[in-house]
């Protein structure tokens, strides 16, 4: 599934992915003509040095001498072009993998993104994604190995028959030598290599959560034993896949110093020839080395994309989006709830009023009490459906990566500025914005973790104030935050509720902001 | 907070990010290797030119056996550097993460990380620093050595070329400083807006569920699109000077080859426009042109392994970040036989969380003490807190009426909390009763009054019974009896338990409440609980508000 958005990624690049094989193959001939054209050049000239005078004047020098000067500069001029073209090629096509992967995470069921709500995840993420670029760079550059095989194959067949057919067995033997060992050696290297990464992050989770004992106790060099067992085999897989690439390795030069000595050994051509034929093989299994490296590659970034397939799911069946009926009545464990009531929910934690408020915003599916809405289970809504009716200021008041006013703007299309400055200031926040630098504009980092626990509380608050929905839902709007700020809080919050006519859920322990409350709904356990 | 020294005991021996010599030393034979194949090439061609430039009628066999092996040896070089980096890298690795995993591990609510994210780094984010020091570094040392090598094996044949060899290092290296400067001042301006634009992907799927309730996802997937765009251009904008840095090594590594060619090739024709330096035979000036590649290669390694080292350094100095962040933990304070704890307007607060407390107590040096309150007051952090595992933001502890910190309770106290740390080993190392001089005897009838005789029976092999790393499936409650037992048995005046008696059923609670009740006669023990029997055995009542 990957494959394919990379694929078409690339495909959509098709002029940068061109440039950059044809710049590369140049690059690689003009590397190899310009090493096979010296060792011409120079055989040539020794003959005619010891041919005497005459045999030196006839000797056309200005020629070898030329294309020596010209495949020096062509070597740098279509290397840089490669590297250019295809990073380009990569780069673009990775802009649209991304928007593409996002694109289809968002028409996954909510639960596939709630998943990533993550450190861990998330960090996995962004390094899979990058593993990607090596798959992409590479299919411009495997390309462009072939034409070099064929013009270099041409080079070496001027000294006959002999040198390109032991120039062909010798790429055959070290391409298939390392296709073997690759998927011989290589791929359950890293298979296990992939388990026992596994195993080291579980076996550290688990030491983790016995933090405490750790401490207490110095447990320190137990911690160091048991991760230490689990890294063998960690440690055993990466050897093993040093040995792989080191068998790839010397079979990759046996063939070269066979080729050579074959076509030194036993090519009738000419004794120029034969030096321009030499030089072309050892240049020609270079770059083929070079290849070989790249095709390994495979192998290695195959776990990353493993990963994205089964974290980025293909686009399932949509839920059909009944429209949203905003008279329809909210019903939550028999407690009628109408347009412009406010209730509070309350019970002991672990009552489930978290997971009953994002259950409603439509987060997910698991409240333990029953709700509905319009005698339809809200389990059973589409997102949309739900979301139409609430806006949430969640529990864990998170945020995305920018400034302000881009975490305000997410509430609903097209919010003003002095809409924005309104909402701060009913939330209580408006003399902490004016304090930052660039205020509205002013950049928040990962997560709001420029500010305060207390603060992003109250940020959160104020873009669920700008959603413009039938209902607010807040959950612990207030915590964090000292009595007085508190009271203000909730005034201010009161003046703007009996101003709209929204309706409120709120979940507390505070008096201060129960009291916005008409009403409570108790929760039990279980 | 008081400075205090570190003892060499916790801070485990420094990690050395240096290279293997080892791989150093293969990397450079891989030079060495070269010369012997041009030798023998040079040699074998030599029989082409024909009897004027070689008398006697050779075969050239023992040439071309030379050739094979110096390319065996390449070969050979090239994977025993890969091989020898490898080994030294997971050593040094190794090393680092035995020395800063348990550190990790016991910091991650003081640092307010997840343990995931510390997973991440401890175990993915080491990873990374494998390939710097498996490859880089050797690549790095070998790229100043491998060329002299070459340049001192062409001295003997032509040292003019040698002198050209080494003459285009100079542009090579101003080039190179200038193009480096240019590309970093290039990154650097962008730097900011493309760390912003390369984290926005990950930061709003991590943001997903916010933007879905509020239905802005299509207006973010548009912006994703800009950005990413705007990320490409501005990343493409940066390598266009950065890869000007690999087009001068392209240059002067093709310069040298062109250079030592017209050199060599004019001075067989004598046709030089001035008076040769030197005698050049075809043998030597052969030898010098097929060496000439060689002379960049190393170079060319080093850029190609670039990648490593970004990664490498980035990994190393998010460790670095980290490791500034742990608090530290003094050395063994002293030991001491009875304890009273008193806590004075202790407030606690988890990183960005809510403040719990002020809380005052005073417990005597012996005696059962519970701490109550409402789930979600903080009676766990409180714990956690005397132990050193939260912050404590003011108040303070005194031990023995002397003020005291957090490390200097931990050292006189025992602990079990609500998940006890199972090591995959034997029972009775998990039990840590051979640290303390317990016998097995003792261990065991005390196993019995936990009520936990029946399950060692069934499994066998007593206190050699090996617990295996995912907690062998014993269930919450017989888990929470083993962390009982060795905070029983730690011969320390002080023990702090979470919900001692939580997953229990009733016969088995009230054993351990009489438990309790004896061992609180010589000792101070204070227990988190809701338990009413706990509450009702304990001899005092701490309640958070």
């Amino acid at each position: 599934m990957i494959d394919d958005l990379v694929r078409a990624a690339r495909s959509r690049q098709r002029r940068a992915v061109a440039s950059g094989m044809i710049a590369g193959a140049v690059a690689a001939l003009s590397a190899i003509g310009l090493l096979a054209v010296s060792g011409w050049f120079l055989t040539g000239a020794a003959l005619a040095g010891l041919s005497g005078a005459a045999a030196v004047q006839a000797f056309n020098y200005l020629i070898p001498s030329a294309a020596i000067r010209g495949f020096a500069i062509l070597r740098t001029l279509s290397r840089y072009g490669e590297r250019l073209f295809s990073h380009q090629a990569m780069l673009f096509a990775l802009a649209d993998v991304r928007t593409r992967l996002f694109a289809r995470l968002v028409d996954a069921p909510p639960a596939a993104a709630l998943r990533f709500n993550r450190g861990d995840v998330t960090a996995r993420l962004s390094g899979d994604v990058e593993a990607l670029e090596e798959a992409l760079l590479r299919t411009t550059l495997v390309p462009s190995g072939i034409a070099t095989l064929i013009g270099a194959l041409a080079l070496a067949a001027l000294a006959g028959i002999v040198a390109l057919i032991a120039l062909c067995a010798a790429v055959a033997m070290s391409v298939l030598l390392s296709r073997w060992v690759g998927a011989r050696w290589l791929a359950p290297a890293l298979d296990a290599e992939r388990e026992a990464t596994g195993q080291l992050i579980g076996q550290y989770v688990d030491l983790a959560a016995g933090g405490d004992d750790i401490r207490v106790y110095a447990l320190d060099d137990a911690v160091r034993a048991a991760l230490g067992d689990v890294e063998v085999p960690l440690q055993r897989a990466r050897i093993a896949m040093a040995r792989a690439d080191a068998v790839i390795a010397a079979g990759h030069w046996l063939a070269t110093g066979m080729v050579v000595a074959a076509i030194v050994l036993f090519s009738p051509a000419h004794a120029p020839l034969v030096a321009l034929s030499a030089l072309a093989a050892a240049a020609t299994m270079e770059i083929v080395g070079g290849l070989v490296r790249l095709d390994l590659q495979r192998w290695k970034s195959r776990g990353a994309r493993e990963r994205l397939d089964a974290m980025f799911p293909a686009p399932g069946p949509q839920m059909v989006a009944a429209p949203a009926d905003p008279s329809a009545e909210i019903v939550i464990a028999g407690h009628r709830i109408a347009r412009g009531d406010r209730v509070a929910v309350t019970g002991p934690s672990g009552s489930g009023k978290t997971r009953l408020l994002e259950t409603l915003a439509g987060l997910r599916d698991d409240a333990p009490e029953t709700a509905e809405i319009g005698d339809v289970a809200v389990a059973q809504l589409p997102l949309a459906a739900r979301r139409a009716l609430f806006a949430l200021a969640g529990q864990d008041a998170s945020m995305i990566a920018g400034t302000v006013a881009d975490n305000l703007a997410l509430a609903r299309p097209g919010v003003n500025r002095a809409a924005m400055e309104n909402a701060l200031f009913l939330a209580g926040l408006d003399d902490v914005v004016a304090m930052l630098p660039g205020g509205l504009e002013c950049w928040l980092g990962d997560d709001g973790a420029r500010l305060s626990g207390g603060q992003r509380k109250r940020l959160s608050l104020a873009r669920a104030l700008l959603a413009d929905r039938p209902f607010l839902l807040l959950d612990e709007p207030s915590e964090g935050l000292d009595l007085d700020t508190e009271a203000m809080l909730a005034a201010r919050l009161r003046g703007w509720l009996d101003e709209t006519g929204v309706g409120l859920i709120i979940v507390s322990h505070r008096p201060t902001m129960l009291e916005l409350a008409d009403r409570r709904l108790a929760l039990k356990v279980g | 907070m008081k400075i205090r020294e570190m003892s060499t005991k916790e801070r485990a021996p420094p990690v050395s990010i240096s290279p293997s010599p080892w791989a150093v030393a293969a990397w450079v034979s891989d030079a060495l290797a070269a010369i012997f194949f041009a030798l023998a090439l040079a040699q074998l061609l030599l029989l082409h030119i024909g009897p004027q430039a070689r008398g006697g009628g050779e075969t050239g066999w023992g040439w071309a056996l030379l050739l094979i092996v110096a390319a065996l040896m390449r070969g050979g070089a090239q994977g025993m550097a890969a091989l020898l980096g490898q080994r030294a890298a997971a050593i040094a690795t190794a090393a680092l993460r035995a020395r800063i995993a348990p550190a990790l591990m016991m910091s991650a609510t003081a640092r307010g990380r997840i343990v995931g994210e510390d997973a991440e780094l401890a175990i993915t984010g080491i990873d990374r620093i494998e390939p710097y020091l498996a490859r880089f570094l050797p690549l790095r040392h070998a790229a100043i050595l491998s060329p002299l090598l070459i340049a001192l094996a062409v001295v003997f044949a032509s040292w003019v070329s040698a002198v050209i060899l080494l003459a285009t290092l100079i542009p090579f290296g101003l080039g190179m400083a200038l193009a480096g400067s240019a590309a970093r001042e290039a990154s650097e301006g962008q730097f900011g807006a493309l760390a912003r634009l390369g984290g926005l992907f990950v930061d709003r799927v991590r943001a997903l569920p916010l933007i879905l309730s509020f239905g802005a996802e299509d207006r973010v997937a548009r912006h994703i699109g800009v950005a990413a765009q705007d990320l490409a251009e501005r990343t493409l904008g940066v390598l266009r000077i950065a890869f000007v840095s690999s087009a001068i090594l392209e240059f002067f590594s093709a310069l040298a080859v062109a250079l030592v060619a017209v050199y060599c090739g004019f001075a067989l024709l004598e046709l030089l426009p001035f008076a040769s330096p030197e005698r050049l035979d075809f043998g030597s000036a052969f030898f010098v042109l097929a060496l000439a590649p060689e002379y960049y290669l190393g170079m060319r390694r080093l850029a190609a392994a670039y990648h490593d080292k970004q990664q490498g350094e980035a990994a190393l100095a998010a460790l670095a970040h980290e490791e500034r962040k742990i608090p530290d933990r003094s050395s063994d304070p002293a030991r001491k036989m009875a304890t009273a704890l008193a806590l004075s307007d202790i407030v606690v607060r988890h990183p960005g969380g809510v403040a719990i407390g002020p809380v005052n107590a005073a417990w005597p040096a012996a005696g059962l003490h519970a701490i109550t309150g409402t789930s979600g007051a903080g009676k766990t952090s409180l714990l956690r807190a005397l132990i050193g595992q939260v912050p404590i933001e003011r108040g303070e502890i005194r031990l023995d009426a002397a003020a005291a910190d957090a490390s200097a309770l931990t050292a006189n106290c025992s602990w079990a909390g609500q998940r006890a740390l199972l090591l995959p080993a034997t029972l009775r190392a998990n039990l840590l009763i051979s640290r303390w001089g317990v016998s097995d005897a003792d261990a065991l009838d005390l196993l019995d009054v936990l009520g936990l005789g029946a399950l060692i029976a069934a499994r066998g092999g007593g206190l050699d019974w090996l617990v295996d790393d995912r907690g062998s499936g014993l269930s919450g409650g017989e888990r929470r009896r083993i962390g009982l037992a060795r905070a029983l048995l730690a011969p320390r005046p002080i023990l702090l338990l979470d919900e001692p008696t939580a997953d229990l059923d009733r016969v088995a609670a009230e054993s351990i409440v009489a438990l309790l009740s004896r061992t609180a006669r010589d000792r101070l023990v204070v227990a988190a609980t809701h338990d009413p029997l706990l509450i009702a055995a304990a001899d005092g009542r701490t309640v958070l508000a």
